[in-house]
């Protein structure tokens, strides 16, 4: 499959050499690493004592031969890049919707052969045992009356879907494409920050900065081993196809909510690498129980449709009665056995930000295994202790609505002012089980291009999951950047950037 | 005894429609000392029928129409047989409250504690319960139960056109008026609130006599109650009695939003005009009633933007009266 977007295979820079040995480069002193400040958090590149970690080695030698005119040049074609593909998402406010592109930076970012499975086996883990959850919870609720979870936190979900009560889900999957928050914390280790278990979106940005990295350091990253990423969107297509019994003439489409929805761009980039339609919710029609696509030689049925809308706008006639996004009946095409939906409705309820805190609970209950990657020290403001410790601590914490996500509804208690502090805490009150505390996790830090030299800069990473009849997760991951100095918010809507991740062959 | 129910629902439209997609639970529901004898639905134009029956066991029969069309028929015929009810006591022991445990609570009753779209709390609800003297319930659970329905019955006019089939609770609790839907939702919602699982029940209701203040030619809506020494029990806030056997149930759920008779879409720039007609008859045995229904009560939608004929519409509902 070719990359059409990406076609452009010309380097950015001029000619590029194989890194030899390099010198020393001490961050906080050296060019270009002058303003490069180590502080507590992890840093990807450097050790504590400022040496370079090895697997970055011969990217600190490369950078070490280019000239800081030369680094911006870089730096903006890699912008230009993203430009001329269109590259974009739409930003959200009160009053108005803009289209930006997502910043990226040109520096790529490490994770070592041993790292990377260890992520892979525990976020397996994770997904098989979130399946779990869902199937059971959808069904007997065995966990329900073990008294693992609350059952006030699956029923006053409000992303419980009780129609999908009984229903049975190809493989058992509920949730094929998943798209996890990891950070590094102080100690180095990767930790899961939130499941994203309903439309995750970056895979694209993910495959683009791939590209942009490999063309600004062509001959590091052919010297490296790093794994292959660009095979991501047939596997999407082959867990997409097994989720159907039918094996011949298969029918996908990737269902839209429209031009203006944030990742639209995503939308149409991965129906065309997948070579299957894009469809928004008036394309399509549900007769007799059967989903078509009208097209210009009459309507054609679909049997999987790989959704980016919400559950709530899929279906006015089940759902949401204002959608006007969605196909009415859509539902029942799907009851009826008809369609596949991918993901399946009703998965929010597993990644909510409260039941996120049982996740380790569900993998030890469902699994009898011990989680291998951790959470992050949750507390739930509906348990009281919680509570009280929340709101005597919030210059400490990061505090989110439970039902919210992009980084809306959140407050990070150390970098708010006292008023939105105080603000904050009566909306607890009012509602404490809308909200969830954690600790403030100081992201790892990485290198980053900042225009007059490489400094650290807060990232995370978003590996993406899929599962159907088997689990797959392709070798890569879309960091995100905090681009501001200091920041911890990688969101894209918040102002966030990304970069390329180099999964290393060994 | 049996009953025989007719339920036919129309829509028209000022103009040629198409498209229209519709699910229908109508039909009687066949447990306890109700047993369904027989059931059709007629549709016109002719469309072909799908059926399932949801997660809270009632049967939902579905059917969309693609061609243009400028009016819509859904005929239900039913004939159910009622067993007599069981005698049920009076009053309980206090201690029926101690029951409401882990032994005896189970899946069904938690979603039926929760707050739903239409049976949730508000200040509103707060204010009604506070001056109707329903804050905390007195004695036993069936005789708070039937205080609550008392004071709901007592302390509202039936009036039907004050509120609509989606009109939350809070426009009932304003004007201290309205119709059977509006008192189930608000005897729903308290009854939760004092942790008595709650659910809302759409069907009809043979009337007789003049004591009952719900319409005769409307479906109809009433409230079940858990107790857990003798299950779920009806209560019919509108009529100030217990649901027995001239309450015939057709579908369950946690508010109207899980049960009504019709719902359903459809596309193109017309005005539509929504007409229902319910006639439910004492028979000797499961015969078939022809001709014996008027047409009442037509209700108009607005027309929908006209500007805008490639838009997605939502059928009419009916309001449970």
């Amino acid at each position: 499959m070719q990359h059409e977007a990406f076609a452009n295979t010309e380097d950015f820079g001029g000619p590029d050499v194989a890194p030899g040995p390099g010198r020393i480069s001490r961050p906080g002193a050296d060019a270009p690493y002058a303003d490069y400040e180590l502080g507590k958090p992890y840093d990807e590149m450097f050790t504590r004592e400022g040496a370079v970690r090895g697997p970055y080695a011969a990217l600190d030698s490369r950078l070490s031969t280019l000239s800081l005119e030369e680094l911006v040049r870089r730096q903006q074609t890699c912008e230009q890049s993203f430009l001329h593909q269109g590259i974009t998402f739409t930003v959200y406010s009160d009053n108005r919707a803009t289209e930006r592109i997502i910043p990226t930076d040109l520096l790529p970012r490490i994770i070592t052969a041993s790292e990377w499975a260890r992520l892979e086996a525990g976020l397996t883990q994770r997904i098989v045992a979130l399946n779990l959850f869902l199937r059971d919870i959808y069904n007997e609720g065995r966990v329900l009356k073990d008294g693992v979870i609350p059952r006030t936190l699956i029923y006053g979900s409000k992303h419980y879907r009780r129609e999908m009560r009984g229903l049975p889900v190809p493989h058992g999957a509920y949730v094929n494409i998943c798209g996890s928050d990891m950070i590094r914390n102080e100690a180095g280790d990767f930790v899961v920050l939130e499941d994203n278990l309903r439309v995750p979106s970056g895979v694209s940005y993910m495959l683009a900065n791939r590209d942009v990295a490999r063309r600004a350091f062509p001959a590091v990253f052919r010297s490296m081993g790093v794994r292959p990423i660009e095979h991501y969107p047939l596997e999407l297509l082959a867990t997409l196809r097994s989720l159907t019994p039918f094996t011949e003439d298969v029918s996908i489409a990737v269902l839209t909510p429209g031009v203006f929805n944030s990742a639209y761009f995503e939308h149409a980039f991965l129906a065309r690498q997948m070579g299957v339609e894009l469809v928004e919710g008036r394309d399509l029609l549900v007769n007799d129980n059967v989903v078509y696509t009208r097209t210009t030689s009459g309507l054609k049925r679909i049997d999987v449709i790989y959704r980016r809308i919400d559950d709530d706008f899929i279906d006015p006639l089940n759902f949401r009665e204002d959608s006007a996004l969605g196909v009415p009946g859509l539902f029942n095409a799907y009851r009826a056995g008809n369609v596949t939906i991918a993901n399946a409705l009703g998965t929010g309820v597993a990644d909510d930000k409260a039941v996120y805190a049982y996740v380790p609970r569900l993998i030890r209950y469902y699994l009898a295994e011990e989680p291998i990657l951790n959470n992050v020290e949750t507390f739930l403001c509906r348990e009281e202790k919680s509570l009280s410790h929340v709101l005597a601590n919030l210059d400490k914490l990061v505090v989110k609505a439970v039902g919210e996500s992009g980084g809306y509804g959140m407050l990070v208690g150390p970098h708010a002012s006292q008023k939105e502090r105080d603000e904050f805490a009566a909306k607890i009150k009012a509602d404490p089980d809308n909200y969830i505390a954690q600790p403030t996790i100081q992201l790892s830090t990485a290198p980053t291009f900042v225009g007059n030299g490489v400094e650290a800069r807060h990232v995370d990473l978003r590996p993406f999951i899929l599962h159907g009849a088997e689990t797959k997760i392709v070798p890569g991951a879309l960091t995100r950047v905090a681009l501001k100095r200091g920041s911890l918010v990688v969101n894209s809507s918040q102002g966030g950037g990304s970069k390329d991740t180099w999964v290393l062959s060994q | 005894m049996f009953y025989s129910i007719r339920h036919v629902t129309r829509f028209r439209y000022s103009a040629p429609v198409r498209e229209s997609v519709m699910e229908l639970r109508m039909q009687p529901r066949s447990e306890g000392p109700q047993t369904l004898r027989s059931f059709q639905i007629a549709t016109n134009p002719r469309a072909q029928l799908y059926a399932y029956t949801d997660h809270l066991g009632n049967a939902v029969y579905h059917f969309n129409m693609l061609r243009e069309h400028e009016e819509l028929r859904i005929e239900a015929q039913a004939v159910v047989e009622m067993a007599p009810f069981p005698e049920r006591p009076a009053k309980l022991d206090d201690l029926e409250w101690s029951r409401y445990n882990g032994f005896n609570l189970n899946d069904d009753h938690f979603d039926m504690l929760e707050p739903s779209k239409y049976a949730r709390p508000s200040p509103e609800l707060d204010a009604f319960m506070r001056i109707a003297d329903l804050q905390k319930p007195v004695g036993d659970p069936l005789s708070a139960l039937l205080t609550l329905q008392r004071g709901i019955y007592d302390s509202f006019e039936y009036q039907s056109g004050i509120t609509e089939v989606n009109s939350p609770i809070e426009v009932a609790l304003e004007q201290r008026r309205g119709v059977c839907q509006d008192f189930a939702h608000i005897m729903t919602a308290i009854a939760r609130q004092w942790g008595i699982p709650a659910r809302y029940v759409s069907g009809y209701l043979y009337h007789k006599g003049t004591r009952d203040r719900s319409s005769a030619d409307a479906t109809h809506a009433w409230v079940e109650a858990w107790l857990p020494s003798i299950g779920w029990i009806g209560f019919d806030p509108t009529n100030n009695i217990m649901a027995a056997e001239r309450h015939v149930r057709a579908a369950v759920g946690r508010d109207y939003g899980d049960t009504p008779p019709t719902r359903g879409t459809y596309k193109g720039g017309a005005d539509s005009e929504l007409s229902i007609a319910v006639a439910l008859e004492p028979t000797a045995a499961p015969v078939r009633h022809e001709d014996f229904l008027k047409v009442a009560r037509p209700m108009s939608s607005p027309a929908p933007t006209p500007s805008m004929p490639e838009r997605l519409y939502h059928q009419q509902q009916q309001q449970q009266q």
